[in-house]
């Protein structure tokens, strides 16, 4: 018999009045990784853009705004193929690659996947980390245009020609991105019925860390066909020159196609950082919530608990418990507290964020080990905080006015 | 002589009246004595016994035990010393009622020093003296009031204790349970020469000390 056993054996004595005091620290916890996990991925993720968005012009819809392009739901607003052409024509300076998309969320087997429909050449002429997985030789920069020689090495050599969209994937092929292959199980060669259509993997892409991961690309031709939305696209990515935005590149594009909106990917960076400051605040704000709600759940546990016991309290003060044994006590318990809550916490909130992740960021979320150490630490410092003046006030017990009803 | 008290007071205010529970106290208790307190009903006798333990502060006058000044003690070395020196059997047995009776026992033991396993043996010696020892893993509730008692004493005896402080310790059983636990407190002071001081209002029960205290109204007869 020593101290840590008294706790365990008192522990489980009370164990059903433990889901009551650890109900808000737990929640609190919970709330707090889960939103700590979404806005990790999604900081990775607005980098891993950057670093990696050839394409730094989208052109969208006038109706549309850049969740309903990423969410590619059902009824997301389109525009014209024609405006593509608009564009090449109009001989802007500083626009160097373009490539339509048109996007829809559709369900292959039991997953949800978002169907891209492509310009295949023009997409990865754009995409530097696609142009790694080999399926063109040359290497861009990212973020400004490829020079001449680079595009006379992929074979364009009148000017207007090679700003034009090339076909090179079969209409029976389709790209695939990684996370979306592994959901699917499928490899290069691989085939699979795409609404109604057998398709044949022509290649699992490299991973990105973008939302490209989860999605299908298939010829723009195709996707247009399968989906019934013929000469529509959701939106233009551009390849613009840095120097020709600064020259006013989207404003001419604005003059160019009056009824679309022409946003740069700096904006929707810029977009998603404060989306993912607010996510930090709001885990900031439930960081102060906890604090409060959790220490007085925990205290009044703690101080409830304490009355229960307020005889065998006296008791021990009478068989030579000391007040500071008794403080020990209180608060070992309430470490013990803090370690439950916490774990609880990680493991609700991490389930939470893997879950709801894809669904509210468009983001896969993984689990972060490291937080377990942060959850544990706030919630054993707040249970720790919450028992302070509970273990003061038992530590005060008067044995003798209990001893005699134990 | 192993406890002395020397006009010892304790006033309570009750109402804004004072009431003298204890009104100049004094006695000598020596090694191996079986003392009894008796007297009516508020003579002051449960007050005198909480106030030898430290567990109530004296308002004026001296206990020494063991020459260890009670009064003057901080709660701490109080705490300390009650933990070594002194047992308590009380009329409520004070069991802990989620431990059995051997973690019982070993309670005191909590915050001793010394190996588990020898905690344990000493705690299953102690149940076998009281005739316990194969209810040592039954809970309190699984127990008789006299074998709970019986518990307690064990407890009291865990930390070869100089002196054993008993409140009652019969006043909740019937008279052949109360027969037992008095012989047992007797075969104990006898056979580990541990001096009891035994507070009750059974004149039965005071035949078995060897010394009687008798208090009126705070005051020693």
């Amino acid at each position: 018999m020593n101290i840590r056993k008294l706790v365990w054996l008192e522990f489980k004595q009370h164990k059903s009045q433990l889901i009551s005091g650890l109900l808000a620290i737990t929640l609190g916890i919970a709330v707090i990784v889960g939103i700590r996990s979404i806005s990790v991925v999604s900081e990775k993720a607005v980098a891993v853009n950057l670093d990696n968005l050839g394409a730094n012009i989208l052109v969208l819809p006038q109706a549309s705004n850049v969740d309903n392009y990423y969410a590619a739901d059902i009824d997301a607003p389109t525009m014209p193929e024609e405006y593509v052409d608009r564009i090449v024509s109009s001989n802007l300076e500083g626009v160097d690659n373009l490539s339509p998309k048109l996007t829809r969320r559709i369900k292959v087997g039991t997953e949800n996947v978002v169907l891209t429909g492509i310009m295949p050449k023009n997409e990865i002429t754009s995409k530097p980390m696609w142009q790694q997985s080999g399926l063109l030789g040359n290497d861009l920069k990212a973020s400004c245009a490829p020079t001449n020689a680079v595009n006379q090495s992929n074979g364009y050599e009148d000017e207007k020609l090679k700003r034009k969209v090339i076909d090179s994937l079969g209409a029976d092929e389709y790209l695939l991105g990684s996370t979306i292959a592994r959901k699917l199980k499928l490899a290069d060669g691989g085939s699979v019925v795409i609404l109604g259509e057998k398709f044949k993997v022509s290649r699992v892409l490299n991973e990105t860390g973008t939302v490209d991961d989860d999605r299908i690309f298939i010829h723009l031709r195709k996707a247009q066909e399968l989906l019934k939305i013929p000469n529509q696209v959701s939106a233009i990515e551009i390849m613009g020159c840095c120097n020709a935005i600064s020259d006013g590149l989207l404003s001419k594009l604005r003059n160019v196609l009056p009824d679309t909106r022409i946003t740069t990917i700096g904006q929707i960076v810029a977009t998603q950082i404060q989306t993912n400051k607010m996510m930090n605040k709001v885990s900031l704000i439930f960081l102060i919530i906890i604090i409060f709600v959790g220490g007085i759940s925990i205290g009044n546990f703690m101080w409830a608990n304490i009355n229960e016991r307020r005889k065998e309290i006296g008791m021990l003060r009478m068989i030579g418990f000391n007040k500071a044994t008794i403080y020990r006590m209180i608060l070992a318990k309430a470490f013990v507290l803090g370690i439950i809550g916490g774990l609880i916490g990680y493991i609700l909130g991490t389930a939470a964020g893997v879950w709801l992740g894809p669904e509210l960021a468009g983001l896969p979320v993984q689990p972060i080990p490291s937080l377990i150490l942060i959850s544990l630490c706030i919630s054993i410092v707040v249970s720790l905080l919450g028992s302070i003046l509970p273990a003061y006030l038992a530590g005060r017990i008067d044995p003798f006015k209990n001893m005699q009803e134990v | 002589m192993i406890l002395k008290t020397n006009n010892l007071c304790k006033q309570y205010q009750h109402k804004d009246v004072p009431v003298d529970a204890l009104n100049h106290v004094s006695f000598d208790v020596n090694e191996g004595d079986f003392v009894t307190i008796t007297g009516a009903s508020g003579s002051g006798k449960t007050t005198l016994l909480l106030s030898l333990a430290g567990l109530i502060q004296a308002s004026s006058g001296e206990i020494r035990i063991m020459d260890f000044d009670v009064v003057q003690a901080s709660d701490r070395k109080l705490s300390d010393f009650r933990r070594k020196h002194i047992g308590f059997v009380m009329q409520s047995f004070a069991l802990i009622p989620y431990l059995t009776a051997i973690e019982n026992v070993m309670l005191p033991l909590a915050i001793s020093k010394g190996k588990k396993e020898q905690k344990y043996q000493k705690a299953l010696a102690l149940l076998k003296l009281v005739d316990l020892e194969n209810r040592k893993n039954h809970l309190p509730s699984e127990l008789s009031a006299g074998q709970q008692q019986r518990v307690a004493i064990a407890r009291a005896l865990v930390n070869s204790p100089t002196l054993i402080l008993a409140d009652e310790p019969t006043g909740n059983l019937d008279p052949s349970l109360s027969t037992d636990i008095l012989n047992l407190l007797k075969k104990i002071n006898k056979e580990e020469k541990i001096t009891i001081l035994m507070v009750t209002h059974s004149p039965l029960a005071a035949e078995y000390g060897n010394r009687k205290i008798n208090l009126h109204n705070g005051c020693i007869n």
